[in-house]
C-alpha cells in the first residue's frame, strides 16, 4: 500500500506534462466530447480558481497569525470585541465580496449555460429522439423507426445496453425507469439526468467526436449497481443509419425476444415487451 | 434541588436524571457508535481500492465474511449503514446528546434541564433505537442496504432487497428521531427558562447558542422526516404504496419524489443541525484559547439564526437532477448560494478572533484551528453542488462525498473532540495527556485531508457513488492508484484514533485530578469544584458579565473573569 502511494507520487512528479495540468484538482476528468459539456468545465474552473484564492488568503492570514499571536512571555491579546460599527461594516463589505465574487458570477454562468443549453431542448426535424428506460441493471433503448413515432411496431430497440448516436446532431431524451430510481449519466459528456418511476425526465446532447463510450448508473438501483452499465457508440450519420437498419424488427419476433431476455442478469425481473410510450411534447 | 433522597446504583448510573451522568451515557453512546461506523469506512475503502480482493488480517475480514470477500449485498449493507449510524447514532448523540445535555444547564447556570425525566427518556429511547439498528444485523439477510437516504422504490419490499432489514433500519430511525426530538423540547424549554438572573440571550456563550438554535431545527424538521419514515413503514409492512409508482406499482397515485422532497427538506437542515453545535464550540474556544473576546459574537449569532432560516428554504439543490422545474431549480440555487454569506461573515469573525490574540495551542485549541481549515475547505467546495450546472456533473459522484464528509464528518469529528478535549477535566474530574492530544491532531489532521480532498479528486474524475467495484468501468482505471492511496491514508486516519481511545479511556482511570478551571475559562461550568452535585449551584448565580471578558483591561492581574464575578470598577 505504502509502495503503490509512493509510486504514484513519483509518477505524478515524473509527468511534467501533468503538473501543467494541476489545478487544485490534479487529475483531469473524462474526456469531454459534446457540444456543451464546456460549460459545465468553464464552471468548474472559474469556482476552482476563486476559492483557491479565497481558501489561500485564509489559509495564509491563519499561519501569520499562528506566528504572530503566539502565547509567549510579554505578549497579551487586544481587548477588542469586535462589535464596534467599523468592523461589522468590514466582515460585511468582506461577506458581500465573497458573494460577488463566487456566487453570483457562477450564478449567471449557470443561469446562462441553463438558458442556452442545458434546459434548451432542441426542436427541428434534425433532432434525434430516443426513450430510455432503465431497469435493474441494465438499460433499454428504443428508437422511432422509419414511421417517426414511438411505441409502434416499427420501433427500433438494439440490444440491450447499446445506444448509438450520430456525431454532431443534436440527441433527445425521454426516460423512464420500470423498477426503482436510477440516474442516467454520461461522464465524457458531463450529462446527468435521474429517472423516476412515474415521470418521464427530458434531457438533450451533443456528440462532436466519434468514439466508444460508458453510460454508467449514477443513483444507487440495488445490488448490482456498480455493473449497470450502458456503452454509447458515436458515428457518423451514414454508419448510424446503417445499424438503425440492422436492427429494425424482424418478422419472427419472438425469438430475439428470448434471447434479449436471456442477457438480462440472474435475478432480474421480467418486463413487459412493448415497454415504450408515446413521445411526450414538451410545452 | 437540595434535598435529594439516596440514590442506588441504579438510580445514580443507569436511570439517571442527573443531565450530567445522561451526557456521559450519551457519550459513550456515542463513541461506541463512532468507533463502529469508523471501521465500516475503512472496509469501505478496502473494496474501493481493492475491488473483490480478500480483506486484510487487521480489518477482521474474516470474522465478518466467508474467505474474507464482501459481496455485492454487504458493501451496500456497509456504506447505508456507515451514514445511518454516523450521522444519527455517533454525531447526533455526541454532540447534541452529550454536550447539549452537559453543557446548555451548567452554562446558563440551571440546576437541571427542565424536564430531567423527559431527558431520561430520551436516552433510554436512543438506546432501544441502537438495539433495533444493531439487531438488523442479526436477520439473515443482513441490515438496509438502500443507502443512507434510502429512497423508495429501492427502499420498499418490491424494490429488489430481499430481507426485513430495512424495515428495522426505518423503526430504528423513527425511533431515533423520537428521541432528538424529546431532547430538542427540553433544551429549548431549558434556554428558554431556566437562565441565571442576568443570563440575557446575548450573555449566553456562543455553544449555548448554537445547541439551542440546532435544538429548534430538530423540533421543526424531524417531525417531518417521521412523517415520511412512517409512511415508508407502511409501505413496507401493510402494503401501502404511497411512494411506489412505475412498473413496479399496483395501483396509482404513489410518488417516489414525495419522498425525496419529504426526506431533504429533513434532510438539508440536518446537515446545520450537526454543525451549528460545532460553529458555536468553536467559536466559543477560539475566544478562550485566544484570550481574546470571540470578535463580533453578537453579529455570529444572528448569522447563525440567519443560516437557520435559509437552511429551511434550500432542499431542491440535493434534486438538480430529478427533473425539477427550471424555476424551481434556479431559484433553490439562489437560494443555497446565499447561505454563503452569512456563512462568510462568521467565518471571518473566526478569524478575527484569532487577529492580535494571545494563542494558546492547547489541544482544543488545535482541534477548534482544524475545523477552520476543513469547515473552510468544506463550506467552499459546497458552491460547485449549489450551482445547477456543476452539479449535473458531479452530484451522486464521490465528489459529493467528499464534499459532506469535509463540512459533516471533518468538521463535526473535529468539533466533538475539540468539546471533548475541552470539557473533559470537567465531565470526568481528570487531566488528560495534552502531547498525545497534539500526536492525536496531526495524525488526524494530516491523513484526514488527504482522504476527503482525493475522495473530490476522484469525484472530478468520474467516479460515481456507492459502487462495488470500480474497475467495471474503463474512464475509472486511471485513478485506480489514487483509490488506493486514499485506503492507506483512510486506514493511517482510522487506526490513529487508538491514540485518542488510549488517552481517553487511560485518564478516565488513571489521569491526574483536574483543577476546577485548568483553561482559565469565564463560563459558568468552570466555577464549580468537581465532582459537581446532582442539582448543580449551590447557590444560583448571578451573572454580569459576557462569556467573553478575556484580557479585560479593568481586571488586574489575571486575563479572564467569571460570568458571575462583578466587574472591578
Amino acid at each position: 500500500m505504502v509502495k503503490n502511494t509512493m509510486q504514484l507520487w513519483l509518477k505524478k512528479i515524473k509527468s511534467k506534462a501533468q503538473w501543467t495540468a494541476w489545478g487544485i484538482w490534479y487529475i483531469d476528468p473524462p474526456k469531454d466530447v459534446s457540444l456543451d459539456g464546456y460549460r459545465i468545465d468553464n464552471v468548474i474552473q472559474y469556482t476552482d480558481t476563486v476559492i483557491t484564492i479565497y481558501f489561500s488568503l485564509v489559509i495564509l492570514a491563519l499561519i501569520f497569525f499562528i506566528f504572530k499571536y503566539r502565547a509567549r512571555s510579554g505578549h497579551t491579546a487586544v481587548y477588542d470585541k469586535g462589535d464596534s460599527k467599523k468592523h461589522v461594516m468590514a466582515t460585511i463589505a468582506m461577506g458581500l465580496l465573497v458573494f460577488f465574487s463566487i456566487d453570483v458570477v457562477i450564478e449567471t454562468m449557470s443561469f446562462r449555460d441553463l438558458k442556452e443549453a442545458f434546459w434548451n431542448f432542441p426542436k427541428g426535424e434534425n433532432v434525434l429522439k430516443v426513450e430510455v428506460m432503465p431497469q435493474q441493471f441494465a438499460w433499454n433503448f428504443r428508437y422511432a423507426g422509419p414511421d417517426g413515432a414511438f411505441n409502434t411496431d416499427d420501433d427500433v430497440v438494439p440490444a440491450l445496453n447499446q445506444m448509438h448516436i450520430p456525431v454532431n446532431t443534436p440527441v433527445l431524451i425521454q426516460i423512464a425507469p420500470f423498477d426503482v430510481i436510477h440516474s442516467f449519466f454520461i461522464p465524457n459528456f458531463r450529462v446527468k439526468q435521474d429517472a423516476t418511476p412515474g415521470m418521464v425526465n427530458t434531457m438533450w446532447f451533443q456528440a462532436v467526436e466519434t468514439g466508444n463510450f460508458e453510460i454508467a448508473c449514477a443513483e444507487l438501483c440495488g445490488n448490482g449497481h456498480y455493473r449497470m452499465k450502458g456503452y454509447l457508440t458515436v458515428e457518423s450519420q451514414e454508419a448510424f443509419e446503417q445499424w438503425l437498419a440492422d436492427n429494425a424488427p424482424q418478422e419472427d419476433e419472438e425469438d430475439e425476444w428470448d434471447d434479449w431476455d436471456a442477457e438480462v442478469d440472474e435475478g432480474n425481473r421480467e418486463i413487459p415487451e412493448e415497454w415504450g410510450w408515446t413521445w411526450k411534447e414538451i410545452q | 434541588m437540595s434535598e435529594h433522597h439516596e440514590q442506588t446504583f441504579c438510580s445514580k448510573y443507569i436511570f439517571s436524571t442527573d443531565h450530567k451522568v445522561i451526557a456521559k451515557q450519551f457519550l459513550w453512546l456515542g463513541l461506541f457508535f463512532l468507533a463502529f461506523g469508523g471501521f465500516q469506512a475503512l472496509l469501505i475503502r478496502w473494496q474501493l481500492a481493492y475491488p473483490e480482493q480478500p480483506l486484510p488480517w487487521y480489518l477482521l475480514g474474516n470474522l465478518f465474511y466467508e474467505g474474507g470477500l464482501m459481496t455485492p449485498d454487504h458493501y451496500n449493507v456497509l456504506f447505508t449503514m456507515h451514514g445511518t449510524i454516523m450521522i444519527f447514532w455517533a454525531i447526533t448523540p455526541m454532540l447534541i446528546g452529550a454536550f447539549g445535555n452537559f453543557i446548555i444547564p451548567l452554562q446558563i447556570g440551571a440546576p437541571d434541564m427542565a424536564f430531567p425525566r423527559l431527558n431520561m427518556i430520551s436516552f433510554w429511547t436512543m438506546f432501544l433505537a441502537s438495539i433495533v439498528l444493531l439487531a438488523s444485523y442479526l436477520l439473515p439477510e443482513g441490515a438496509a442496504a438502500g443507502g443512507w437516504t434510502s429512497y423508495p422504490p429501492l427502499s420498499t419490499p418490491v424494490g429488489g432487497i430481499a430481507g426485513e432489514g430495512q424495515t428495522l433500519w426505518t423503526l430504528a430511525l423513527t425511533l431515533a428521531g423520537t428521541s432528538t426530538l424529546m431532547g430538542a423540547i427540553n433544551y429549548i424549554i431549558t434556554v428558554v427558562r431556566m437562565r441565571a438572573p442576568g443570563m440575557t440571550y446575548f450573555k449566553m456563550p456562543l455553544s449555548v447558542w448554537g445547541l439551542w438554535l440546532t435544538s429548534i431545527m430538530n423540533a421543526i424538521f424531524v417531525p417531518i422526516i417521521a412523517a415520511g419514515l412512517i409512511l415508508l413503514l407502511l409501505d413496507r409492512t401493510i402494503g401501502t404504496q404511497f411512494f411506489i409508482a412505475g412498473g413496479l406499482a399496483t395501483v396509482e397515485g404513489g410518488d417516489p419524489l414525495l419522498y425525496q422532497h419529504v426526506f431533504w427538506i429533513f434532510g438539508h437542515p440536518e446537515v446545520y443541525i450537526l454543525i451549528l453545535p460545532v460553529w458555536g464550540i468553536v467559536s466559543e474556544l477560539l475566544s478562550v484559547f485566544s484570550r481574546k473576546p470571540a470578535f463580533g459574537a453578537k453579529v455570529t449569532a444572528i448569522c447563525m439564526c440567519t443560516i437557520v432560516v435559509l437552511s429551511s428554504i434550500v432542499w431542491g439543490h440535493h434534486m438538480y437532477t430529478t427533473g425539477m422545474s427550471p424555476l424551481l431549480g434556479k431559484a433553490f440555487m439562489f437560494l443555497t448560494l446565499l447561505i454563503s454569506i452569512p456563512s462568510s461573515i462568521f467565518f471571518l469573525n473566526w478569524l478575527g478572533t484569532l487577529w492580535r490574540g494571545n494563542l494558546h495551542f492547547d489541544p482544543p485549541m488545535l482541534f477548534a484551528m482544524g475545523v477552520i481549515w476543513v469547515f473552510g475547505l468544506g463550506g467552499l467546495t459546497g458552491l460547485y453542488n449549489a450551482t445547477v450546472t456543476s452539479d449535473i456533473y458531479l452530484h451522486d459522484t464521490m465528489f459529493v462525498v467528499g464534499h459532506f464528509h469535509y463540512t459533516m464528518a471533518a468538521s463535526v469529528l473535529f468539533g466533538g473532540l475539540a468539546a471533548i478535549y475541552f470539557w473533559f477535566p470537567k465531565m470526568f474530574n481528570k487531566k488528560m495527556n495534552p502531547l498525545l492530544g497534539k500526536i492525536h491532531f496531526w495524525v488526524s489532521f494530516i491523513p484526514l485531508n488527504y482522504v476527503f480532498f482525493n475522495m473530490m479528486v476522484t469525484g472530478y474524475a468520474g467516479q460515481h457513488r456507492r459502487l462495488y467495484n470500480p474497475s467495471e468501468y474503463e474512464f475509472l482505471v486511471p485513478i485506480s492508484d489514487l483509490n488506493i492511496s486514499i485506503t492507506t491514508f483512510a486506514i493511517i486516519l482510522g487506526f490513529s484514533q487508538l491514540i485518542f481511545a488510549y488517552n481517553f479511556i487511560n485518564s478516565i482511570i488513571n489521569g491526574e485530578k483536574a483543577e476546577a478551571n485548568p483553561w482559565k475559562a469565564n463560563t459558568l461550568e468552570w466555577t464549580l469544584e468537581g465532582p459537581i452535585p446532582h442539582g448543580n449551584f449551590a447557590t444560583t448565580p448571578t451573572v454580569y458579565n459576557g462569556p467573553h471578558e478575556y484580557s479585560n483591561p479593568a481586571v488586574k492581574d489575571r486575563d479572564w473573569i467569571a460570568q458571575s464575578e462583578p466587574m472591578p470598577t
